[in-house]
């Protein structure tokens, strides 16, 4: 072969001794005349690679997305990739600096294991205005829901700048985003577990790391739809807001008093929720909200034809209790929706990270609908 | 007697995803990849002293051939208080699906071929990726852990295959390929991550078969 291909033939399996099977890599151009040349001579071969620089091309992609070097700002940070917490924690410090009358960064709380609960404000002033609430994370294995976080925090960003999109919104309300709402479970799936969801708190008497922060709220709490077992991925905690993580964001709706839409963000299943999961009983404003989420769905459809179904949590997913939009609805908020983002399971919670961004554009085209309909519908 | 179910809601998905895991089992392989698009209509049917039939109307797509789409009508029948049996599932596609036998061959060809029995894991990664030459491996998880939860779906169950945790080939003295899989099943409604080996034989031309199945002890 090598002496009829004066090209070079790459072999990555030499030839040995007959009988044993042989590796080329072949270049395109002599693709037809080696192939043509095998079968007069009757070789017989496979594809192992159809194109390898295609392979090569994606692996350097990979390798400086996870060249663990932090972006100078957030415009060469890298949205289509999945980051680590201090990546994130650093893209949050590098916004607000580069936005400092837009942006700022609040301490909620501390987690389990003390790492500090960041929310970003987003204000062009007033004071305690009318307000939107976007958590991102809480399950920490739902990696696309931080990853969109962070992009809608530059989109906010963004639009601000250009005096589109959310910019009119942004002058009557504010908007503040928890990224890494579960920075603990975050961390784990980084280092331990991939498939991690709960908190890693360790109370008196479990056997068991962890309680699931969407069964920890004070709706419902400990009904059926959630297990009061501690080795459970739905352990709902010895009472409500035991998990500091839950318990920063009570205390922050609480206080704030002024907050007017609520929206928790989980993947996968392409879904859009609203309350209630812990009871049969329709919310009193299910008409408003049912409308509301099929507006939503239509625009977030519009974009990349990806198709959610929605509906309350209970008739469409599973009953739940102890669940975020449950109490936050029964709090007074009542635009309070939980999405389930892409996609219907074939990745699962390992989405690619190229359908990161599609997924995040779509989203915050749903969003806006919900936003605009609260300005709108202020009560 | 049958009562229309909404499609978007829990018990319609359910079962359709049981009976996703029944027909990729059946007609999945390393070149083709069955995916839900849409369901269409359900409908379920209570029978006295057997249990609750459902009746699906699916829309499917080939993962490797985006364009296709492929109707396929299904019944899924639950017996009663049986918690160990399998759910009965019939399966009708509609029209052909792409023919498969030229992927087919040079995959089996390329395995044959190889001198190291394949060993991979992590199918995806935690960023989602598949080496390209691995997804045809990912397909054949597919038709086994689709046996698994064909096998394991319950009115109360949605599984979904989450990650190949381990695949490992094994040489057989026969014609067929055997590929021993430690999959993660993600099973939605208790939000479980399940270990389950599964053995898995394959043929070009006779398809596959799951040789044993069982759940894995905890795993990490």
């Amino acid at each position: 072969l090598i002496s009829i291909f004066p090209i070079q033939l790459d072999f990555w399996l030499a030839p040995r001794k007959l009988g044993l099977p042989v590796d080329i890599r072949v270049p395109f151009r002599s693709l037809q005349a080696l192939k043509a040349h095998l079968k007069a001579v009757g070789v017989s071969y496979s594809v192992m690679i159809e194109n390898v620089q295609a392979l090569l091309d994606d692996e350097r992609m990979e390798m400086l997305r996870s060249s663990r070097q932090l972006a100078r700002d957030t415009t060469t940070f890298n949205y289509a990739a999945y980051h680590t917490i201090d990546e994130i924690y650093s893209f949050m410090d590098m916004l607000v600096a580069e936005n400092p009358n837009l942006v700022s960064k609040l301490e909620i709380g501390r987690s389990t294991e003390n790492r500090p609960l960041y929310v970003l404000k987003f204000s062009t002033g007033g004071t305690n205005r009318p307000a939107i609430w976007i958590d991102t994370g809480i399950h920490s294995r739902e990696w696309v829901t931080q990853a969109s976080g962070v992009w809608f925090a530059k989109k906010i960003v963004q639009d601000h700048a250009n005096n589109e999109g959310v910019a009119s919104i942004l002058e009557t309300m504010d908007i503040f985003l928890e990224i890494v709402t579960n920075p603990d479970g975050f961390a784990y799936t980084h280092t331990t577990n991939r498939m991690w969801r709960k908190t890693r708190s360790k109370h008196a008497g479990a056997i068991c790391v962890g309680v699931d922060p969407n069964r920890n709220w004070d709706a419902g709490f400990g009904d059926a739809g959630a297990s009061g077992n501690s080795c459970s991925e739905t352990y709902h905690g010895p009472y409500p807001n035991s998990e500091p993580e839950v318990k920063s964001i009570v205390d922050f709706v609480k206080s704030h008093g002024n907050i007017k839409a609520f929206v928790s963000i989980h993947s996968y299943s392409q879904l859009l929720l609203y309350p209630y999961g812990y009871t049969e009983t329709p919310a009193a404003d299910e008409k408003e909200l049912h409308e509301l989420a099929a507006k939503a769905v239509a625009a977030l459809s519009s974009l990349y034809g990806t198709s959610f179904e929605y509906g309350s949590i209970i008739t469409t997913i599973y009953r739940a209790s102890g669940s975020t939009v449950d109490w936050t609805y029964n709090q007074g908020i009542k635009y309070s929706f939980t999405f389930e983002l892409r996609d219907t399971g074939r990745y699962g919670f390992l989405l690619p990270a190229k359908q990161i961004v599609p997924t995040a554009e779509e989203t915050w085209l749903a969003l806006k609908v919900i936003m605009e309909h609260a300005r709108d519908n202020l009560y | 007697r049958a009562m229309e179910l909404p499609p978007g809601h829990f018990p319609a998905a359910r079962a359709a995803a049981a009976a996703l895991g029944y027909l990729r089992y059946l007609r999945g392989g390393p070149g083709r990849g069955l995916r839900l698009r849409e369901l269409r209509r359900a409908r379920r049917q209570d029978i006295d002293d057997v249990g609750h039939k459902y009746y699906l109307e699916l829309e499917l797509e080939d993962v490797l051939d985006k364009d296709s789409t492929v109707s396929c009508t299904a019944e899924v029948l639950y017996h009663l208080g049986s918690k160990s049996s399998a759910p009965d599932v019939q399966v009708t596609v509609q029209g052909e699906l792409r023919s498969t036998e030229q992927a087919d061959q040079e995959f089996y060809n390329w395995i044959r071929s190889l001198e190291k029995e394949l060993v991979a894991e992590n199918i995806p990664d935690s960023h989602g990726n598949v080496p390209p030459e691995l997804e045809p491996i990912h397909l054949l998880a597919w038709v086994a852990s689709g046996y698994v939860i064909w096998q394991n779906s319950t009115e109360n169950t949605k599984l979904h295959l989450a990650q190949v945790k381990h695949v490992k080939q094994v040489k057989r003295s026969d014609e067929d390929l055997q590929f021993d899989f430690v999959v993660l099943l993600h099973e939605m409604v208790s939000q479980e991550v399940l270990p389950w080996q599964v053995t898995l034989l394959w043929h070009p031309q006779h398809g596959a078969r799951v040789s044993q199945s069982r759940a894995a002890g905890a795993g990490s």
